[in-house]
């Protein structure tokens, strides 16, 4: 269990934790980086040391960084990746030793699998491999690259004119979506929950503000409630989305979905792929990571002697407050997370 | 090619600077590898430069230097978070003794190129120092002389842990005019600033509520400024010596304070080991809290409720954890004991039916059934056998182990009869027997004495013995104080006189007050100790007069009439002029000496209680010696003012009264009056 990270994981974490890396998209980014670079070493020699060093990477960054979802995600993916590559090209060769010309018939299909899980025998070195993940890593970059400007495209199917639309801090996703609204459609208004402590609302609405012909309202967050009753939607991002469907999502956003839940105001949420975490609400204590007390409470401050300041970044917001989820790939009802996770991640990797 | 080489920011961090308070544990190893809430001292301070994007560390230690070094390379080698982008290099030697010896020694090897963030390996800070070492460098470019920017935190002045002071800065330029330390126990009233300052500069800024966490931003002067002068011995000697010879060093001292989100605390004796840990554990100094696993790459606790960070790997029932616990890996609590307010180290067992409150635990200690412990602070490997209860400060040294049913409160305790050979040559010179509670704990004693390395800057109060300052409840200073403040006025009108004023008539005064205690203590001949007084007062440059009023205020500013024996002002008085009086008589000559003199007994009258219940008796005393004239009392009474003197002149009334009649009746009835 005791793998040495490797020195390029290891500034990983230490940029995270500092603060020079920021947001899941730079985070995601620079993960897929390093499992790049792994891939292209010649440190493995087939598959399964592949795998294996993958996973040792993985569960060192999420020890590290038990809230940084998005690093485990990517891993999965390469994972998958690795499984389903090595399985093709293990067909193919069968396929040339067997010289059998059957096609893939379902019935062989079924046959084949049972057949290659009792032996994915990953160990035996395969040709071409890494070329072939390096090829379809390409695909994964790009795809990631991507993901904001798929999202961004889907803003007119949601968002029409004249209509207020209520968002809570600031999320780049929710950001670029926005501004495309704001360019396609007339006479918006755009309500910003402040999101206090750290209040990064306000630079959500001074980077709107900069659009023409759209109404920005910064409020505080206790008003949520009171201005909710106009709202037409409520487009959030989120921090990730756990497999029930359920958001990890900036502190304030339960807040918002209960009141939208209230006022029967529809929620969105912009979730690009690689926030998708085929995780489960159970340790209560863990999920949540708590800030500086400062934010809260002046240290010099006589109460602060003796009182305990928390200061929470995170809301989780069951599924059944959200309407829709706007992916890269298009819009999911949260009962349909699951099956999403299915097809990203292959079953045996959720345990990393 | 070397001009072009970038600039890289380096940092200076001073380990054992400030040892005696942490004694026992402070004699058995580095303070700066004490634990502090599970993680070394040194690396919340190399964390800290690491985070303000220092490249470059030194680290300089003089003893344990070796432990040191094994920390650093342990560290380097479990990516410490410090280890990255950062390299940190163990320099020093055994014969440095002070931190002044330090920066010589600095200054001696050439290491640093630049300016520097100078910092005490106890800090502990989240400050990100850039802008602060910004400013420096633009003050740098402006001002040639700048030898060095301190950085401040504003605190609440509700606990004193040692390290507040009092600044006067410029408001235009951030320029340090004054820099004196609060008193840790009790709250000034007043305060004495030298006028010039506020003669001299237009717009001055008093700061009173400053914590000072040993950050400062030095240009490569300040080391050569140590080597120029090597009396400088503290930080404290540094600011105090550049401040009187401003002109003389031309170089010149600026201030910083830290914005309010940033937090900074000098960890340097007991109270404000258990002040940080409990400003760690409740968020105060983020991103430095246990559970962002700032040290480790590896997370090591998981944050509950009410402030608990427990690790995985402890076994512990969450009943047993009450509110603002860190308890690390392998640490095991048995069931009916609670705890609060603690941190337990790696691999600890307690027992069942304990009791632990503000207690912090360092690695593998145990601790047996049904113990109560308050306030205090177990060594690694100690052991607390069955029904102990410890309590008010008690540290217990490594490996120590306490018998059962021991009681204990405000002791010290250590595990081996002599303390260790690496302690200082003091303990060699009187080796004390040191009393036993079995065989492997003895209590060693408290007292400190005014230690050379210690940065408060008591080098002018008189050479007392003072216990260390022990943890406690740190609610209960506070009530404490606002009751000091209120009722304490005589005692701090008492020591007022005492206070250092970094001013030539003051340190003067500081010196005749020496000579002359000197000279009364050991009865030496009060020829020499003219001569003494007249060769400071050429050094200080001191009128005649200056001296006749110095002298006679020195006379009344000795600890024995100060703080006499039974309150009996007149009685010391007395003692003192049949020892001093050839000495005063030397300079009380003239009529106006006399009135010089009767003036400085007016200071006197103000400041100490004492002599103002006594006043006309001594005056009336001096009289009765011939120190002073009849005309001169006469004359001095006509002088004070009816407002501002009004009871002096009451009290003074009937003296003068007396003395009219006996002169009118040419009576030379002298010694009705005494007593």
């Amino acid at each position: 269990m005791h793998e040495q990270p490797l020195k390029e994981v290891t500034q990983l974490i230490h940029a995270i934790k500092v603060g020079l890396v920021e947001g899941s998209y730079n985070i995601t980014n620079k993960t897929l980086d390093i499992f790049k670079y792994i891939i292209m070493s010649k440190s493995w020699q087939n598959a399964d040391a592949l795998m294996q060093i993958v996973r040792a990477q993985c569960r060192i960054l999420q020890s590290a960084l038990p809230q940084e979802t998005v690093s485990s995600n990517i891993a999965r993916r390469i994972l998958k990746l690795t499984r389903e590559e090595f399985d093709l090209l293990h067909a193919k060769v069968q396929h040339i030793a067997d010289d059998s010309q059957a096609s893939l018939s379902l019935h062989k299909l079924v046959t084949q699998t049972s057949e290659s899980n009792v032996m994915s025998d990953y160990t035996v070195p395969q040709q071409g491999l890494r070329e072939a993940l390096l090829d379809h890593l390409q695909e994964v970059e790009t795809e990631l690259e991507t993901s904001s400007e798929n999202i961004c495209v889907q803003a007119e199917e949601h968002i029409h004119s004249s209509e207020i639309i209520l968002t809570l801090g600031h999320s780049r996703s929710v950001e670029n979506f926005l501004k495309r609204a704001i360019k396609k459609r007339q006479s918006l208004t755009i309500i910003v929950a402040e999101c206090a402590p750290a209040c990064r609302g306000h630079n959500l609405a001074a980077s709107l503000a900069s659009e023409k012909n759209v109404e920005i309202i910064v409020i505080p967050d206790a008003a949520i409630f009171a201005m909710m009753s106009r709202v037409n939607k409520v487009i959030i991002g989120t921090h990730s989305v756990l497999a029930n469907g359920g958001l990890r999502a900036a502190c304030g956003a339960y807040t918002v979905a209960l009141a939208a839940k209230h006022y029967s105001v529809p929620v969105i949420v912009l979730a690009p792929m690689y926030k998708l975490s085929p995780l489960h609400l159970c340790e209560q204590d863990a999920f949540n990571m708590v800030g500086c007390a400062e934010d809260v409470i002046p240290y010099d401050s006589i109460p602060a002697r003796e009182a305990k300041v928390y200061s929470p970044m995170f809301d989780y917001v069951p599924p059944e407050l959200i309407t829709l989820f706007i992916s890269n790939t298009g819009g999911h009802a949260p009962s349909y997370v699951y099956r999403l996770l299915t097809e990203l991640y292959h079953p045996e990797d959720l345990e990393i | 090619m070397a001009q072009f080489e970038k600039e890289i920011v380096q940092a200076v961090l001073i380990a054992d600077n400030n040892v005696w308070n942490f004694k026992p544990l402070s004699d058995e190893g580095s303070t700066a590898l004490l634990p502090l809430v599970n993680v070394s001292m040194l690396d919340y301070a190399l964390i800290a430069l690491n985070r303000s994007g220092v490249e470059e560390v030194f680290v300089y230690a003089s003893l344990y230097l070796q432990d040191v070094r094994d920390h650093i390379k342990a560290g380097i080698a479990t990516y410490a978070s410090w280890s990255f982008k950062m390299t940190v290099h163990v320099i020093g030697g055994e014969g440095c003794r002070c931190f002044g010896d330090a920066m010589r020694d600095l200054d001696a090897k050439a290491l640093i190129r630049g300016n520097f963030i100078l910092l005490g390996a106890d800090t502990v800070t989240n400050a990100d120092l850039r802008p602060v070492l910004e400013q420096h460098k633009r003050q740098a470019k402006f001002d040639k002389g700048t030898a060095a920017t301190l950085v401040f935190k504003e605190c609440s002045n509700n606990v004193r842990t040692g390290n507040e002071l009092l600044i006067a800065v410029d408001r235009r330029n951030d320029r340090l005019h004054y820099h004196q330390r609060l008193k840790v126990h009790q709250k000034e009233s007043r305060y004495q600033i030298p006028l010039d300052i506020f003669l001299g500069n237009s717009c001055v800024a008093l700061h009173h509520n400053l914590l000072d966490p040993q950050i400062a931003i030095g240009s490569p002067s300040m080391l050569s400024l140590f080597s120029d002068n090597f009396d400088f011995q503290t930080r404290d000697d540094f600011v105090r010596g550049l401040l009187i010879n401003e002109e003389l060093l031309d170089s010149r001292i600026y201030v910083a304070l830290l914005p309010a989100a940033q937090y900074a605390h000098k960890v340097n004796s007991w109270p404000a080991y258990q002040l940080v840990s409990r400003d760690i554990i409740n968020r105060w100094a983020y991103p430095l809290v246990p559970d962002m696993g700032v040290y480790r790459l590896q997370q090591q606790y998981v944050f509950h409720k009410d402030n608990i960070y427990k690790s995985h790997e402890a076994h512990v029932s969450k009943v047993a954890l009450h509110e603002n616990v860190v308890i690390q890996a392998g640490s095991h609590v048995d069931s009916g004991s609670v705890i609060s307010d603690s941190v337990i180290g790696l691999n600890c067992r307690i027992g069942k039916n304990c009791r632990l409150t503000n207690v912090f635990l360092m690695a593998n200690v145990t601790v047996k059934d049904n113990c109560r412990l308050e306030h205090c602070v177990l060594g690694e490997g100690a052991i607390v056998n069955e029904d102990c209860d410890v309590s008010a400060g008690c540290v217990l040294g490594a490996k120590s182990v306490l018998p059962a049913k021991t009681k204990l409160a405000k002791t010290l305790i250590t595990s081996t009869p002599t303390t260790q050979l690496t302690d200082d040559q003091e303990q060699q010179e009187a080796p004390v027997e040191l009393q036993s509670l079995g065989p492997h704990a003895f209590i060693i004693s408290d007292l400190t004495t005014g230690d050379p390395e210690d940065s408060d800057g008591d080098d002018f109060l008189p050479q007392q013995a003072l216990s260390i300052p022990k943890m406690g409840d740190l609610l209960a200073p506070l009530d404490e104080m606002s009751y000091c403040s209120d009722h304490s006025e005589d005692d701090d009108d008492a020591s007022r006189a005492v206070t250092p004023l970094p001013d030539d008539t003051n340190i003067f005064l500081g010196e005749v007050i020496d000579s002359l205690t000197r000279g009364y203590r050991e009865k030496s001949n009060p020829d020499f100790l003219i001569l003494e007084i007249n060769s400071s007062r050429y050094a200080y440059n001191m009128s005649l007069k200056e001296v006749n009023f110095n002298v006679v205020k020195a006379v009344f500013g000795m600890q024995s009439i100060v703080e006499p024996a039974n309150s009996n002002v007149l009685v010391a008085i007395n003692a003192a002029f049949k020892q001093l009086g050839p000495v005063v008589s030397n300079y009380i000559k003239s009529e106006d000496a006399m009135l010089d003199c009767l003036k400085a007994l007016e200071d006197v009258y103000e400041e100490n209680p004492l002599v103002r219940e006594k006043i006309s008796q001594i005056v009336h005393y001096l009289y009765d010696k011939d120190f002073v004239s009849e005309d001169a009392i006469q004359a001095w009474y006509e002088q004070l003012d009816d407002q501002e003197h009004a009871q002096l002149r009451q009290s003074l009334a009937k003296l003068v009264q007396w003395l009219d009649q006996s002169s009118e009746e040419d009576d030379d009835d002298d010694d009705e009056d005494e007593d």
